[in-house]
């Protein structure tokens, strides 16, 4: 019998559901993180219970999951009431027998679903007017409603050549177990059996850098004969060589909810105790990262110009008093002419203000606001795509980053990532160039896709707004 | 730069038939006498190595000259990695030697070709200087340029001894050795650096080979006038 195309797309997607490919290594490179005991499930779909921290060179360092996949897809449901509402149900089932069987924590096994866009327009366009929620302080900006989450765009340092994709679903899957992922991975398609097109698949890995040895990125990177690798620090956490994920660079507790800071209107509150998720691919140029920039320039280019730090260290402080403001930004680019990425986004990544949030704690001046659960790959750009034409798939392993942010809103890492390319909010317009040395970390990275999502609240995680029809 | 083309190339498929065959039964005979075939097809075999570095007799000259000019020994290589050779005013010698006034020089050699990639080998020398020369890094933003003084070569990887001189590796370089590793040292009151760029079709690992191998067959030239 002959497949058609939808069929056998859909047989090698399932195969590569589970498949490890070269990622398999990271179980033979690095143990996993001897974990606390699980505790509840949190109301959030976005955020990982009992996650470790660990000291690093003197710094407090959050150990995220060592396994990640992001698994993209299209509805293959028709818009009406019975038929959403029966899909509704069934992917709600198949997400409680994971559950069941796994702790939503790195030991066991976290499954975030994000809807794009595409879904709420095709879907429930009426009802998605009236519950998504709205942007107060964008709204304010543009003095007409915005809503929090709207549709990625390209941004200065991007190339005309960045995808801006359509997906209508996603789902992240993170834990230190390689299984668990697959299992969860293939038993969630399994189970929703004909519900989904998958359009793409990403798999990577995080951390595994403060045990010693080589670490994960560099043995990992050196095994698929990545430029450079060679080049990449004992024991980084990452392939560019510094620790990202600080507890300070972090977003503490439901800061990231869409109503914890009162930036985002959640209307009636269908889509309270949700979030904004970022999601995208880059490439970095590891080589070029370390035959191009000495040590102190990467410095100065991750963090801050003339940022202090020790010949060699990984973990650098992150601290909210260490936090650099616009004018720290303004005054670095006058003195050296170049920008770091860290000290461009702080300020609009963290609070220029002590907040108590809604959920009654207090956020104190320099908290970070995003949660990025950001983690290296091999990928190139993607594990498995439906078009590999249109994504320029590679089958030769290249070094990136499947990037995702949670923010309040789609504004809100607009502006971040804008300050990166020296745009802030107050309208200064640092003068850089597209790819230069002045732009900091952006010159050795290259953004393929870009796309925004709603992440509703666990309890509404399943087709949102459907059962309102 | 003159154009340069390595290899002819022939769309004969039984030619290439015949080469592949060649090749791997010279594999297997070489394999089989204890010789073996670098990958960037250098043969070399262990008694070769064995062998007294030399510099070869048509590059000779050139270095003896050098030598000469800046009163200063030289060091000459006995190898260079394919297609490259280290003929000072030969086809693949960048602009002859650049001498500055405090006698340091750049001797450099390249062969280029688009799409391909590179193999661009640098010798340095420095009489009288101590430690890493600085070099202007110019950097321009906003419409303003800025020159700034950063070290030649930084980001030290170890140091390692190479035919019994003490290297320091280093992985960012500056000015002509942008994107090369370079060894380092110091000797009779002279810094020496040797190059080599890092870019298709060398992976950083193999140029460090090529480097272990050039500074491992370096012969000391020393001025005669």
């Amino acid at each position: 019998m002959k497949l058609t195309r939808k069929e056998l797309l859909g047989g090698a997607a399932a195969g590569a559901l589970g498949a490890a490919g070269i990622y398999e290594l990271v179980d033979q490179l690095a143990d996993s993180p001897v974990r606390a005991a699980a505790g509840t499930r949190p109301a959030e779909q976005h955020l990982l219970a009992e996650a470790k921290l660990l000291v690093h060179d003197g710094i407090e360092v959050i150990e995220p999951p060592l396994h990640h996949q992001v698994i993209t897809a299209r509805l293959a449901v028709r818009p009406s009431r019975a038929e959403l509402a029966d899909a509704q149900a069934v992917l709600e089932r198949a997400l409680r027998r994971i559950e069941d069987r796994y702790e939503v924590t790195p030991a066991g096994l976290a499954v975030t679903v994000a809807w794009g866009l595409p879904y709420f327009r095709r879907f429930v366009p009426k009802l998605a007017d009236g519950h998504l929620p709205i942007d107060r302080r964008a709204s304010t900006s543009a003095k007409h409603s915005v809503p929090a989450a709207f549709d990625a765009t390209r941004f200065p340092s991007d190339l005309s050549t960045t995808i801006l994709e359509r997906n209508e679903v996603a789902f992240l899957l993170r834990s230190d177990d390689r299984e668990h992922v697959a299992d969860g991975a293939q038993s969630l398609f399994a189970d929703t059996d004909g519900l989904f097109e998958l359009t793409s698949i990403r798999k990577g890995f995080q951390g595994g850098g403060f045990a010693g040895g080589p670490g994960l990125p560099k043995a990992m990177a050196t095994a698929a004969g990545i430029q450079g690798a060679d080049l990449i620090p004992d024991g980084a956490q990452l392939f560019l060589g510094f620790t990202s994920t600080q507890r300070h660079t972090q977003g503490p507790s439901r800061i990231a909810n869409f109503e914890t800071l009162g930036l985002v209107d959640v209307r009636e509150g269908y889509f309270r105790g949700g979030t904004h998720m970022h999601l995208s691919h880059l490439f970095e140029n590891v080589e070029a990262w370390y035959l191009d920039f000495d040590f102190r320039q990467r410095v100065d280019t991750t963090f801050r110009p003339g940022f202090e730090a020790r010949e060699g260290a990984q973990t650098l402080r992150q601290a909210p008093e260490d936090a650099a403001g616009a004018a720290d930004l303004r005054g670095d680019f006058r003195r050296v002419g170049a920008i770091g990425h860290s000290g461009s986004i702080q300020p609009t990544s963290r609070l220029q203000m002590d907040i108590k949030g809604a959920d009654g704690d207090l956020y104190p001046k320099g908290s970070a606001i995003p949660q990025r659960a950001d983690f290296n790959t091999l990928d190139n750009p993607f594990f498995w795509t439906a078009d590999p034409g249109r994504d320029r798939h590679g089958e030769q392993p290249e070094a990136g980053l499947h990037f995702i942010s949670f923010n309040p809103s789609s504004d809100d890492f607009r502006r971040n990532r804008l300050a990166m390319d020296g745009r802030l909010p107050d309208g200064t317009r640092l003068p850089i160039g597209q790819g230069s040395r002045a732009q900091g970390l952006n010159s050795v990275l290259r953004t393929t896709h870009r796309q925004n999502f709603v992440v509703p609240p666990r309890a509404r995680r399943s087709f949102p707004l459907a059962e309102l029809l | 730069m003159r154009p340069r083309t390595l290899f002819s190339s022939s769309s004969d498929g039984a030619t290439l038939t015949a080469v592949r065959t060649f090749l791997i039964l010279a594999a297997i005979v070489l394999g089989a006498s204890g010789c073996s075939l670098g990958d960037d097809g250098v043969e070399g075999t262990a008694s070769a190595r064995e062998q007294p570095a030399a510099c070869p007799s048509a590059w000779k000259p050139g270095w003896q000259r050098l030598a000469n000019r800046i009163n200063v020994p030289v060091y000459c290589p006995s190898w260079m990695p394919s297609p490259i050779d280290a003929e000072i005013g030969g086809q693949w010698n960048s602009d002859g030697v650049s001498v500055s006034k405090d006698k340091s020089y750049l001797a450099g050699f390249l062969w280029h070709e688009a799409g391909s990639g590179d193999v661009h080998v640098n010798f340095r020398g420095y009489p009288g200087k101590a430690g890493v020369p600085r070099c202007e890094d110019t950097q321009t933003s906003g419409g303003k340029t800025r020159r700034l003084s950063v070290p030649c070569f930084s980001d030290p990887q170890g140091t390692r001894e190479v035919a019994g001189k003490q290297v320091t590796v280093y992985s960012v370089s500056r000015d002509a050795d942008q994107w090369h590793v370079t060894y380092l040292w110091r000797e009779d009151g002279v810094l020496y650096a040797v190059s080599e760029h890092v870019a298709p079709p060398l992976t950083y690992r193999r140029v460090l080979q090529n480097l272990d191998r050039i500074v491992g067959g370096l012969e000391v030239i020393e001025p005669t006038a």
